[in-house]
């Protein structure tokens, strides 16, 4: 069973998720985080730390924005093995381009769809999580 | 100085110039004048100076035939010129203007009168004496007629005419060359002033062509470019009226690039708001979306059918409102992308279209020669994306069939897209292309009334113009033109 953290700040967007996760029917562990701020700290504290197999992160969040977290996440050496899924509604070039410039696994518009398998990112998405 | 100070000083120089032409005239024809007066009154002078001459010869002839014959009868012309005489005598002082002529002609009183007495003297002597001679007229004779005294005084009197005369006719010919002088004088005055006014009108001519040609072409120069959008000054140095028209033009072409300026400002912002306003619009209506799948998920079989096809609306309008946000951010970045322009086949372009849009019950037919045109691809693809797109969309036709066309105009291609669909009445030609507008009822077609308005907005950019030609029922012609070369902004 995997352990994945979701980054999302929009409730029914974590229960979309939630919900394709289900209808794929995907064992998981799966921890939320509503901003980059509370993520980092939830990954980097000392007690109780989340060591997650995959992140799927939003990038239109409050506080931090996904690209901001994405730049510190790549730059800790205990974070920058792990495989970050960027899952946003935003399909600007700008964002595409900085998100593979810091070499994420894949960029997925949303909403997520386990089911769309013609799409390389989220099959390989998928192959994470089995 | 002023443009008009300058015209005016450059008339008061050539209306001097022929004021002083006139006044040499003038003065010329006041020579004239007094020498043909003073001709005049010569030929008079002459001709009183013969008929004198005449006159005292007479008396002589008289006299000598008294003497000779003693006839007392010989004499009358002699009594006669004693009278006329002095008259014409008077008359030629009258008119004589020449110090040294009235001299001349004193001294022909002095002799003739010697003349008179000494021939008085010998007339009475003779008169007394007749029929007999007489010692004393013997005396006379004697001493005065055979020593010659008369014709001495005779012959001192015609010399002294001869001189009158020739003085008269030397005088003459001096006025006469001192005229001829002065016309030669005059002449040449009038030709060179001539001259010279005509240099400077000319030279005042050029100067002030030149002065304001030059200047108003730089003001249409501006002002045409002023029309293309590029905003420049021009430098006017001199302080006149064009300089103020200079000036005027500049602070018209400044408040218009401020105007332009921000106008572009606002676009971009327009453009901008368009953007995010649809980006965040979306996130919410997905959020109804899928509120409402969860539902009919979690309880497929629980739901009334009321319920069932209320949900159907939900589902209907939301993915409407979608289409409407995406029709919005697509119309918003229209122009935005910039990947550079190329040679685009056109034909080849159209093909493409056709395979993807059009399905294969439809009948589509290229006229004319379709060009090569270096341009933006996506832009023109828009464009005749939208058209066919419309025209596969608004058709019922039981053979439907779609045509375009390409002429090549001058600066332009011109390209008609024709279907035989349902048509458009003539009081929507100018509606359609607005954006949101559509003409059908939402439910019978998924339209959002953007892609006309896509159209729209790239043709202009392109400074094209795009024109509908419909007949309800019987299909529409969309005719559009593309430049040849690409705007400059």
């Amino acid at each position: 069973m995997k352990t994945i953290l979701l980054i999302e700040d929009d409730y029914l967007d974590v229960e979309s998720v939630k919900r394709a996760l289900k209808k794929a029917d995907i064992p998981h562990i799966l921890h939320v985080s509503h901003n980059g701020a509370d993520a980092l700290n939830i990954l980097t504290r000392n007690e109780d730390k989340v060591v997650p197999d995959v992140i799927l992160l939003d990038i239109n969040l409050p506080k931090m924005s996904g690209l901001e977290f994405l730049q510190i996440a790549k730059s800790y050496s205990g974070l920058k093995n792990i495989k970050i899924f960027i899952i946003t509604t935003s399909s600007e070039e700008y964002d595409k381009i900085t998100a593979q410039h810091f070499d994420v696994a894949g960029y997925i518009l949303k909403p997520l769809d386990f089911k769309s398998t013609t799409n390389p990112d989220v099959v390989k998405l998928m192959n994470e999580l089995k | 100085m002023s443009v008009r100070a300058q015209l005016l000083v450059g008339f008061s120089i050539l209306t001097m110039v022929f004021l002083v032409d006139f006044i040499v005239n003038k003065r010329l024809s006041g020579v004239i004048e007094t020498n043909t007066t003073y001709l005049n009154n010569s030929e008079a002078v002459i001709r009183n100076s013969n008929m004198l001459h005449k006159e005292m010869i007479q008396m002589q002839s008289a006299f000598r035939g008294f003497l000779l014959t003693g006839q007392e009868v010989f004499l009358e012309p002699f009594y006669e010129g004693r009278n006329t005489v002095p008259v014409l005598i008077a008359q030629q002082q009258a008119i004589l203007s020449t110090a040294f002529q009235k001299q001349r002609l004193d001294s022909i009183v002095d002799i003739h009168l010697q003349w008179v007495k000494y021939a008085n003297s010998l007339i009475s002597t003779k008169l007394d004496t007749l029929p007999g001679a007489n010692a004393k007229y013997i005396e006379l004779f004697e001493t005065k007629l055979r020593t010659e005294v008369g014709k001495k005084l005779n012959d001192k009197v015609r010399k002294i005419f001869i001189s009158f005369d020739n003085s008269e006719y030397q005088l003459r010919q001096e006025r006469r060359l001192a005229l001829r002088k002065s016309v030669d004088t005059t002449n040449k005055i009038t030709l060179s002033l001539t001259i010279f006014s005509i240099l400077l009108a000319l030279v005042s001519g050029i100067y002030f062509i030149n002065m304001i040609t030059k200047r108003i072409s730089n003001m249409v120069k501006l002002a045409e470019e002023i029309s293309r959008g590029d905003f420049k000054i021009i430098k006017d140095q001199k302080n006149d009226e064009l300089n103020r028209l200079s000036i005027a033009l500049n602070s018209m072409s400044m408040t218009l690039k401020k105007t332009f300026s921000e106008l572009t400002k606002k676009n971009n912002e327009l453009d901008q708001f368009a953007y995010v306003v649809s980006h965040d619009l979306k996130t919410p209506l997905r959020g109804i979306s899928n509120i409402v799948s969860w539902v009919e998920e979690d309880h497929p079989h629980e739901l009334s059918p009321d319920i069932k096809r209320n949900l159907e609306l939900i589902k209907s309008r939301t993915g409407r409102l979608e289409n409407m946000i995406n029709g919005l951010l697509e119309y918003a970045k229209v122009g935005k992308v910039q990947k550079g322009t190329e040679t685009v086949d056109i034909l080849k372009l159209l093909r493409e279209i056709i395979d993807l849009v059009v399905p294969k019950n439809y009948s589509v037919q290229i006229d004319g020669v379709m060009p090569f045109i270096k341009t933006e691809k996506l832009h023109i693809e828009q464009v005749f994306s939208n058209l066919i797109t419309n025209a596969v969309k608004y058709n019922q036709s039981e053979k439907p069939k779609i045509i375009i066309k390409a002429r090549d105009l001058k600066e332009h291609y011109e390209f008609t897209v024709t279907d035989n669909g349902i048509g458009i009445q003539k009081e929507y030609f100018e509606k359609i292309f607005d954006i949101f507008h559509t003409l059908q009822e939402k439910d019978a077609f998924e339209s959002t009334g953007v892609g006309l308005a896509i159209v729209k907005k790239i043709i202009d950019d392109y400074k094209g113009s795009i024109r509908v030609e419909s007949e309800l029922g019987k299909g529409s012609s969309f005719i559009f033109t593309w430049p040849k070369r690409l705007p400059t902004n």
